[in-house]
C-alpha cells in the first residue's frame, strides 16, 4: 500500500489511492482512457512510451501493468525487456525510436526539446496525432510521478 | 509544442483553448476540461495553493499560456 494513511476501495493500489478523490478518479479514467479507446495514437507506440517513462521515474505500479490494446496489437514481453536500452537494441521501428527519444526529452527536460527530437514525430504523426501523443505523454509523466511519490505498489496480479 | 511545429486547427472558435493546438483532438480536450474543471471546482485543496503550483510549474517550463 502507498504510504498514505487512508485508502479507498479498488482492485489495486493505484485505484485504492486515487479512490480517495473519486470524482477526480472518474474524470481521469475518462481522459486517460480516450487515447487507447479511440486509437488516437498507435497503441504499441503509446505503450512503449508509457513503460519507458515509468522506467525513468522508477515507478513500480505503471511498470507492473500492461495495456490490453498494445498486447492485442502485437507488443510482447521480449520487446519490453529490451526497452531500457532501446537505442542499442534491434526490433524498434523508426517511429518507435523517434517517439521514445521525444518521450525521454519530454520527461527529462521539456524546455530543451529541439527540432531534432520533435520534427520526426510531427512528420510521422501529423498535427492531430502529435497533439494526442503529447497529451498522452503528459498523463504518463504526471501519473508516473504520482505513483513514484506516493509509492503506489505494483499490481498484485502481475507483480 | 511550439506553433512552428504544430499549426492550430483551421476551424477556430472564440475560445482560446479550443482554438489552440489542443483543438486538433476535440474529444480528448473535452475529457481534459472535465477533469481540469473538477480539479478547480470540486477539489478540497484551497484555490490559492493550486494557483501557486500552476504558475510555478508554468514558469519552470517557460510556458506562456
Amino acid at each position: 500500500m502507498s504510504w498514505l494513511p487512508e485508502h479507498g476501495p479498488g482492485r489495486d493500489d493505484f485505484a485504492r489511492t486515487f479512490a480517495l478523490r473519486p470524482d477526480l478518479f472518474d474524470a481521469w479514467r475518462e481522459f486517460a482512457g480516450i487515447f487507447w479507446e479511440k486509437r488516437l495514437v498507435d497503441p504499441v507506440l503509446l505503450e512503449l512510451c508509457r513503460l519507458r517513462i515509468a522506467q525513468l521515474h522508477g515507478a513500480a505500479y505503471p511498470l507492473s501493468t500492461r495495456m490490453r490494446e498494445a498486447t492485442e496489437a502485437g507488443l510482447d514481453e521480449a520487446k519490453i525487456a529490451r526497452l531500457a536500452d532501446w537505442w542499442k537494441q534491434p526490433g524498434f521501428s523508426e517511429l518507435e525510436r523517434a517517439g521514445l527519444r521525444f518521450a525521454e526529452q519530454f520527461v527529462l527536460d521539456a524546455k530543451a526539446m529541439g527540432d531534432e527530437e520533435a520534427l520526426p514525430v510531427v512528420l510521422a504523426l501529423g498535427d492531430a496525432g502529435t497533439v494526442a501523443f503529447v497529451e498522452a505523454l503528459a498523463i504518463f509523466d504526471g501519473f508516473g510521478r504520482f505513483c513514484r511519490l506516493l509509492d503506489v505498489q505494483p499490481n498484485e496480479e502481475s507483480a | 509544442m511550439s506553433a512552428a511545429r504544430v499549426k492550430p486547427p483551421e476551424r477556430r472558435g472564440n475560445d482560446p483553448i479550443s482554438g489552440s493546438v489542443l483543438g486538433h483532438q476535440p474529444e480528448a480536450l473535452l475529457a481534459f476540461m472535465k477533469l481540469y474543471g473538477r480539479l478547480w471546482s470540486h477539489g478540497i485543496l484551497d484555490q490559492s495553493s493550486k494557483e501557486m503550483a500552476r504558475i510555478r510549474n508554468a514558469r519552470t517550463l517557460d510556458c506562456g499560456i
